[in-house]
């Protein structure tokens, strides 16, 4: 039963075929065919977006919180030079992103042919893999190839760049293939890696387990810090069971938020550059630190010459290459996290840890910061908790507001955090968010925004409005670019030096939306305002006009060390 | 575990890698190189002698662990077979100038 059947159609029938749902994207010359194609196969739900980038940080989203591929789709040229943003961010934080681009015909290959662009070359830096696709008989198997790519070990971007004639190519199709096995050489991962061993190296996993249970027995400070893994391996109840059979307080990382019920009286809070005092002591005070899943990034280290000085770290993280990539490792462990965690659990003795858990609440300060009609983070991001019933998952975007959000907002259900943490892209809230929506369509979806990010893909409101996605969208309003101002204040003898930033009527500019759209000035409004946007039925945008200056405390300075924090404005500009 | 002495803090190592022999790959192995900011002196690509894999040897200038971190990375990426790292001064042949 065969029949003759174009390079698009075959390109549709590998997304079925691989379990797809939802592609966010773009038509564009060099991706027409596959569009012509699309309406043959509903099962794809398309999504057009107002801009690529929009279209890979709506498939990042979507990965995130399905643990499933995201797909986003662009034609050749600008399309797929604007998904570039995106799936530097999906790489950055391993979420599984399956890009599909449309290049000019082979023929025209290399000739600088109009939007003609070297996709393949400008992303291999930031995808796990990436095809341009030669002929069309392999199409279907490096479809599925790409979506297996993407999801297994670390997760990652994979992009496929089609060229336009290999997708109006026809050949006999006589269904789908074995297309499940790898290409031959592919994938190839293994053999020996290196004649010898080295301080750090991971040895076998049992050897770590045993070590990492010998160091937890003997420590006298010890830390669990989880992060991003603990999410994507969902070993939440094994991380739970490892901190309440040893009695080990946690911290979580930005992208581990969540991962950890924040009300657990063993849980600290976020560490690094905006983490909580106490949190950032307790690493220096630690003498054991349990890492799961992080790669301890620098906004989480600081400088790491004086990172946790006292402390044996215990690396347990499936990319190898984390393992002391970062900080020397006293035991590195390879391997998915809900499996390793588990082996350590039932690895470990039963302890406490009072007094060094009282010791570090020791550390906990408490800061009163005035906020203009009283109207604080807190405030604020209390309100939607209540508004959501404690059930909505937040998603945010780049600045002071995502550190209000990472510290302040009270997480009990697992994934419920998502933001661009390793590239920090602005503007990506609101475009994953609607992803977010399509991968849990019953919840509920809030995007929190500042003003200068909201302002980079606030035209993804016209794709909420056409495709129905009913995403909540909060803008912190301050009228600047908040963090780069708090740093300008810092570091830069207060020269706020293109930071104030105008922004439109967001009440009107919903309205040009049809969106709902609310202003609020004053805390005492928010349980009204923020009640009614979060029981909308479709989208709705809700600004906050929050305090001008206020900073986010405490901070420690770029490249300095966990011990010294700034927790108030500093008296004179310190130059640097 | 060579047994010698440790050796000194930036020694020369010859990192040989087996990968698929696709331009697509090789760019991106250069590319991991070149991102990662990895002292190279020498970079030579020759036929494994197995069809479709071609052999990359360079020399890198860097201590041990720099050295191990430029394998780890080379060796998770798609389309690399085997990585092999070995110390320069682990072989008695470096004649000393």
């Amino acid at each position: 039963m065969s029949e003759m059947l174009s390079g698009a159609a075959i390109l549709c029938r590998a997304l079925v075929d691989a379990g797809v749902e939802v592609i966010f994207g773009y038509p564009g010359g060099a991706i027409m065919p596959f569009y012509h194609a699309l309406p043959d196969h509903p099962r794809l739900r398309h999504i057009l977006v107002r801009h690529e980038q929009a279209a890979a940080h709506a498939a990042d989203g979507y990965a995130r919180a399905s643990g499933r591929v995201g797909v986003c789709v662009a034609t050749s040229g600008p399309g797929a030079t604007n998904l570039v943003t995106g799936l530097a961010a999906a790489y950055m934080d391993s979420s599984p992103v399956v890009a599909i681009t449309g290049q000019v015909s082979r023929p025209m290959i290399g000739r600088d042919a109009f939007q003609e662009t070297d996709i393949v070359g400008i992303t291999l830096p930031i995808t796990k893999q990436n095809y341009l696709v030669e002929d069309v008989t392999d199409l279907a198997d490096i479809v599925a190839e790409a979506m297996a790519i993407a999801v297994e070990g670390r997760p990652g971007p994979v992009l496929i760049d089609v060229p336009k004639d290999v997708q109006n190519q026809k050949i006999e199709w006589h269904g789908a293939q074995a297309s499940a096995a790898p290409r031959a050489g592919a994938r190839g991962q293994g053999g020996p890696l290196t004649p010898r061993a080295s301080a750090g190296s991971p040895g076998s996993v049992e050897d770590g387990v045993r070590q990492a249970a010998r160091l937890i027995k003997g420590a006298e400070r010890p830390l669990l810090m989880v992060g991003h893994g603990v999410i994507l391996s969902e070993a939440y109840e094994e991380v739970r069971a490892l901190a309440e059979k040893t009695g080990i307080p946690v911290i979580t990382t930005l992208l581990g938020i969540s991962a950890f019920p924040d009300g657990h009286p063993l849980h600290l809070g976020m560490p690094g550059m905006h983490g909580e005092v106490h949190v950032n002591r307790a690493i220096q005070n630690a003498d054991v630190i349990v890492g799961i899943g992080l790669r301890f990034d620098d906004r989480v280290t600081g400088n790491t010459a004086s990172f946790a000085p006292q402390a044996r770290i215990v690396h347990i993280d499936l990319d190898r290459a984390e393992i002391g990539k970062n900080v020397p490792v006293a035991v590195g462990i390879v391997g998915d996290a809900r499996d390793i965690t588990r082996r350590l659990v039932a690895a470990v003795e039963p302890r406490r840890c009072e007094r060094w858990v009282e010791h570090i609440r020791g550390f906990v300060r408490t800061r009163t910061e005035s906020y203009r009609g009283d109207l604080s983070p807190e405030a604020i991001l209390a309100s939607i908790y209540e508004a959501s019933h404690g059930d909505c998952t937040i998603v945010t975007d780049v600045g002071q507001h995502q550190m209000w959000v990472a510290k302040l907002y009270p997480y009990q259900r697992p994934n419920t955090h998502i933001t661009s943490g390793g590239l920090g892209a602005m503007g990506f809230a609101v475009p994953a968010a609607m992803g977010v929506h399509l991968a849990r369509p019953a919840g509920t979806v809030w995007a929190i925004s500042g003003d200068g990010g909201f302002q980079m893909n606030m035209a993804e409101m016209a794709t909420m409005v056409q495709e129905g996605l009913p995403v909540k969208m909060a803008v912190f309003n301050n009228g600047y670019l908040g963090m780069v101002r708090q740093w300008q204040q810092f570091f830069h003898e207060k020269r706020y030096s293109c930071t104030p930033i105008w922004s439109p009527d967001y009440v009107k500019l919903a309205e040009a939306y049809s969106i709902p759209g609310y202003r609020v000035k004053e805390a005492s409004e928010l349980a009204d305002v923020v009640g009614r946007a979060n029981a909308e039925p479709g989208p709705a945008l809700v600004e906050f006009l929050i305090e001008q200056e206020a900073n986010v405390y405490p901070m420690i300075p770029p490249g300095g060390s966990l011990s010294e924090p700034i927790e108030a404005e500093p008296a004179a500009a310190a130059g640097d | 575990m060579s047994g010698v002495s440790a050796p000194p803090p930036h020694s020369a190592h010859t990192v040989a890698v087996l990968l698929d022999d696709a331009l697509v790959t090789l760019n991106r192995a250069f590319g991991v190189l070149r991102r990662r900011n990895v002292p190279i002196e020498g970079l030579a690509l020759h036929p494994s002698g197995t069809a479709g894999v071609s052999r990359l040897t360079f020399v890198l200038k860097a201590d041990p662990l720099t050295a191990d971190r430029v394998a780890q990375q080379l060796h998770k990426m798609i389309g690399v077979r085997s990585v092999m790292v070995l110390a320069n001064d682990d072989s008695s042949t470096e004649a000393k100038r």
